[in-house]
């Protein structure tokens, strides 16, 4: 009997630390900074039993009762809060909110536990020994929890089964404390039916707790995915969340519909406006019609011609009407002429001229892609320009790849252009950069077309302006035979995320 | 079990029959006509097509070039398929430094280099090479992972070595212009002996420098002489990363020679005897008597003996067996990693690896490609390996390559739908030890009476820079004296 009591013990310690450990983890997981997530959850969690053992003496009577229901309680709650978090990372704002509430109500519902305990077994045994033997027993436990935590439970179970178990734990002590105080317990069958239905929910949700974090791992990085295709060149993702419509391709995002209107505005209006009459306009990536779309607020544009990789993509975004709605039909207009075709041999044997060039793709993740980002290439784009003509270029971000910018702005130059950097912040992308070249001196417009919700002439110089932590830096161009960007923006990046 | 999927193919391209009728003087007709010109050239490759280049441009249009096979280009012959144009031997051309001045004007000829700078979609595009060792690929091909510090102590002072050779101004390319008596004790040893005599006896170190033998001479480094040894890295001074390439490799150079040369190029046209009688020359071919003022000799030396009346038999020239395989990919291999290479080596191969096809291209996507697989049998006498070069089938090749391959691609086979094989029993001179100082050569490089020797292998070894050099001097020597006359 009294070993028994004292494995009870061990185990709830056990289970309180678990549920513990869980959240700190499961917050620093997902929310990152692990030293604020343990230190203020363990704080929370302390001062939540501190508020538990002082309520525990408004407990008079039936205390072996209380103390099963508060097991079963503990199982629930603690059991399914790892799962619960998840979801709530994933589907909902209030992620902290639910996460600090739920360490409260576990908090004091441990701090219950063993002031409880204590009571119950007080006739039992000597004082002192009750004690003793009741914080050595709950000190093994949490000795116990917080080596199983790491070595076993995260690498073999997860965050979310662990939990689980031992939720199942407590709820098993509620079961045979209602045999161990049968003789201080009215109503033990009512009670032995809630202790099996909690350990059978709890059962269940451990076998299908694969089929919940998985249904919630899907959802933190990005919302519901509405579609996803692995075309011939890419795998193309699309997600939705409220009005918020996002394009990944190859996992890279491409634009947010919530502000994707600051990206194409600055891309477009700072060059095109520039050009006194823009006729024939050039669009090189681009498959999402987004750019077109800006572009086709100029009437005295005659034609523009897109060349993109992927004929999957600028299908879709020729017929899909939540799509078409973004880019307002651009594919449909008769003055665009889409060509699914790779940018750099197309433009080495075409021999059109074009008033404004838009070359939109994406970084130079890889020597393919690099390609795209050379003094060769830009020379051959060059030749497309008119007399007046300007072009504009994708450049990455300044801020998070700061060499790899100026890399790319360097390359343009060393092809023989006049260059005109500039920047933008766009929430979804962070501070993002553009790179205007010409053969002529570049002169700010003064008017633009209406109806623009980012772009405005007074605005303007401000984004040609670098502060000093995306200030030029002195770098060498990005060649076919020496392909320097890909290494510096890898290194950027991984400056970034380390 | 996997059903491997068919693959065809053959061997192509096959010349050594027509080498094997003078080797054993098979009887030819006698000539039906004589045709008279200034000057006949032996031998369509780089050496032959280059002298033609001089010609044109100086204005000088007397002459013919007779070509053996049914395609112009010799080791820089090109094939092409539905996928891909592809090399059939040489397959770049290094960055010219400035004493190769006839390479340099080559390349302003042919837009190659424009007010001093090299059109960059002529250079290597990144990544240029890559090495397979200890399971996994290295970008380069000198080893630079898992070295001792023993191996960086004396890869450090080999390089200091070369660079003291370098300073001498003595190796050069061509090798004509620094070519000095001086250095002759470094042609009486091996390059082995040599590595040995300055202790550098390090293992991943030799590995290289086999490598590189292999490489440009088809030799390991027992059977190269010391001074070619260091030639091949004390000689080049590149200005640019290259080096400069295409997807028919040295072929597009061959192709735009033809562009300015053709009409004097006459194929199928085999020499089979060459007589001196006075100032003149006579050059037998098919049934076709040309007679001569000059005669340049752009074909390998080694022919010159079975078709030269009264030339007696070389004696330094050796020859390494090749082997070169083109083999159209449908796919490429699963663990290609995401940023394949121009040229990739595996170490533990005897092989020299492959090179892509469709490296050079403008796309940013590839789905087939052509493979060029480069196999010098250096290792063991060049009679033993030229035999078994030539006494095995097609398919003991295919199976060779496919064992080779999978080292580093073991889904090659899945891969694979096609394996032209070119087998050359005298693919490029070896440059053994002795020979390039040998008194033969030096006769052969004099340039006298109306027989002038042009090919690469008369410098002692076969690179395009030789070849070019050796064609355009003869070029320059039989104008110069025609001049005169």
């Amino acid at each position: 009997m009294g070993i028994l009591l004292f494995i009870t013990v061990l185990l709830i310690a056990a289970c309180g630390l678990i549920y513990e450990l869980v959240a700190s983890t499961l917050a620093s997981y997902l929310l990152g900074d692990s030293i604020l997530q343990f230190s203020t959850i363990i704080g929370c969690y302390l001062f939540a039993m501190g508020i538990g053992s002082a309520l525990s003496r408004y407990i008079n009577r039936g205390l072996a009762y209380r103390f099963i229901w508060i097991e079963l309680l503990l199982g629930v709650v603690g059991g399914f809060s790892s799962a619960l978090l998840f979801l709530a990372f994933a589907y909902s704002q209030g992620f902290q909110f639910l996460m600090y509430a739920l360490v409260i109500v576990i908090g004091v519902l441990v701090g219950l536990e063993i002031p409880l305990l204590m009571r119950i077994i007080r006739d039992r045994y000597h004082f002192r020994d009750v004690v003793a033997h009741v914080l050595t027993f709950d000190y093994l436990g949490a000795l116990g929890a917080s080596l199983l935590f790491p070595i076993l439970l995260v690498p073999h179970l997860g965050l979310v089964r662990s939990a689980m178990l031992f939720g199942i734990l407590n709820a098993a002590v509620a079961l045979w404390s209602t045999f161990i105080f049968a003789n201080q317990i009215a109503r033990t069958t009512v009670l032995r039916i809630f202790c099996v239905i909690v350990l059978a929910a709890l059962c269940i949700g451990l076998a299908q707790a694969r089929r919940i974090t998985q249904a919630a791992e899907d959802n933190i990085y990005a919302d519901e995915i509405i579609f996803a295709r692995d075309t011939h060149y890419q795998h193309i993702v699309l997600t939705r969340f409220k009005d918020d419509i996002r394009l990944f391709l190859n996992s890279h995002l491409q634009f947010s519909s919530r502000d994707e209107y600051r990206y194409h505005e600055a891309l477009i209006h700072p060059g095109l406006s520039a050009i006194a009459a823009p006729r024939r306009v050039l669009v090189l990536g681009g498959g999402d019609g987004l750019a077109v779309r800006e572009i086709l607020k100029y009437p005295q544009v005659e034609s523009v011609t897109l060349v993109d990789l992927d004929p999957e993509m600028t299908r879709l975004f020729s017929t899909n009407a939540m799509l078409t709605g973004l880019n307002q039909k651009s594919f449909l207009s008769p003055k665009v002429h889409v060509i699914n075709g790779d940018a750099f041999p197309w433009v080495d044997t075409n021999t059109d001229s074009f008033d404004f060039i838009v070359i939109d793709f994406p970084d130079p993740t890889n020597y393919s892609l690099g390609k795209l980002y050379t003094t060769a290439f830009y020379k051959a784009v060059a030749r497309h320009l008119s007399e007046q003509g300007l072009m504009v270029v994708q450049s990455t971000s300044p801020m998070f790849a700061r060499d790899s910018f100026w890399c790319i702005a360097e390359t343009i130059k060393q092809a023989g252009m006049m260059t005109y950097p500039y920047h933008v912040y766009v929430p979804s992308f962070g501070e993002w950069g553009f790179v205007l070249a010409g053969h002529h001196e570049y002169r700010m417009p003064t008017t633009l077309p209406t109806g623009l919700r980012f772009v405005d002439v007074k605005g303007m110089p401000a984004l040609f302006q670098f502060p000093p932590d995306m200030a030029p830096l002195s770098m060498q161009p990005n060649r076919l035979n020496d392909q320097v960007l890909v290494h510096l923006y890898d290194q950027d990046w991984k400056d970034i995320s380390h | 079990m996997k059903t491997e999927p068919k693959i065809a193919g053959g061997f192509v391209n096959e010349s050594f029959q027509q080498g094997h009728m003078l080797r054993d003087r098979a009887a030819f007709p006698p000539a039906k006509r004589v045709e008279k010109t200034k000057v006949v050239i032996v031998g369509g490759g780089i050496a032959g097509l280059s002298a033609a280049w001089r010609f044109q441009k100086r204005g000088f249009h007397d002459f013919v070039l007779l070509e053996m096979c049914d395609q112009a280009g010799g080791n820089a012959r090109w094939g092409e398929n539905e996928v891909t144009a592809y090399p059939w031997a040489a397959h770049y051309l290094p960055v010219p430094g400035r004493k190769a001045v006839f390479v340099r004007e080559l390349c302003e000829d042919l837009g190659v280099l424009k007010d001093g700078k090299w059109e960059e979609r002529y250079l290597c595009f990144t990544p240029q090479e890559r090495l397979f060792l200890y399971g996994r690929w290295q970008e380069g091909i000198e080893p630079a992972i898992g070295l001792t510090q023993k191996d960086r102590d004396q890869f450090r002072r080999l390089e200091e070595q070369i660079h003291t050779f370098r300073e001498t101004e003595k190796f050069t390319v061509p090798m004509e212009v620094g070519f000095s008596e001086e250095i002759a004790n470094l042609d009486r040893v091996s390059f082995l002996d040599w590595l040995r005599q300055q202790r550098l006896d390090s293992k991943i170190l030799h590995w290289y420098m086999n490598y590189c033998c292999r490489d440009d001479y088809g030799a390991m480094t027992d059977q190269t002489s010391a001074w070619a040894g260091i030639q091949y890295f004390a000689s080049r001074e590149p200005e640019e990363k290259g080096p400069l390439t295409w997807p028919e490799g040295n072929g597009w150079i061959v192709r735009r020679l033809l562009e300015r040369v053709g009409r004097y190029v006459r194929t199928d046209r085999m020499v089979h005897k060459i007589t001196q009688a006075g100032s003149s020359v006579r050059v037998f071919a098919g049934d076709t008597e040309y007679v001569a003022d000059f005669a340049i000799f752009a074909a390998p030396t080694f022919l010159a003996p079975y078709l030269v009346e009264g030339m007696a038999p070389l004696r330094s020239f050796e020859y390494s067996p090749w082997l070169t395989a083109n083999l159209t990919l449908d796919r490429l291999p699963k663990n290609y990693g995401t940023d394949p290479t121009w040229d990739s080596v595996c170490m533990e191969s005897p092989t020299l690896g492959y090179v892509d096809a469709t490296h050079q291209t403008l796309r940013t996507r590839v789905d087939r490609t052509v493979w060029t697989f480069y196999w010098a049998l250096a290792d063991g006498p060049a009679s033993q390996n030229r035999r078994m070069l030539l006494s095995s089938d097609w398919n003991y090749w295919k199976e060779a390559i496919f064992h080779d391959l999978e080292r580093v691609h073991p889904d090659i086979r899945q891969c694979v739908s096609r394996i032209d094989i070119m087998r050359m029993g005298h693919a490029m001179a070896r440059p053994t030890v002795g020979s390039i100082f040998s008194p033969e050569r030096k006769k052969l490089k004099e340039l006298r009476g109306s027989l002038l020797f042009a090919n690469s292998d008369v410098s002692g070894f076969s690179i395009f820079e030789e070849a070019q050099y050796r064609g355009v001097v003869a070029a320059e020597h039989a104008m110069q004296r025609l001049s005169k006359n």
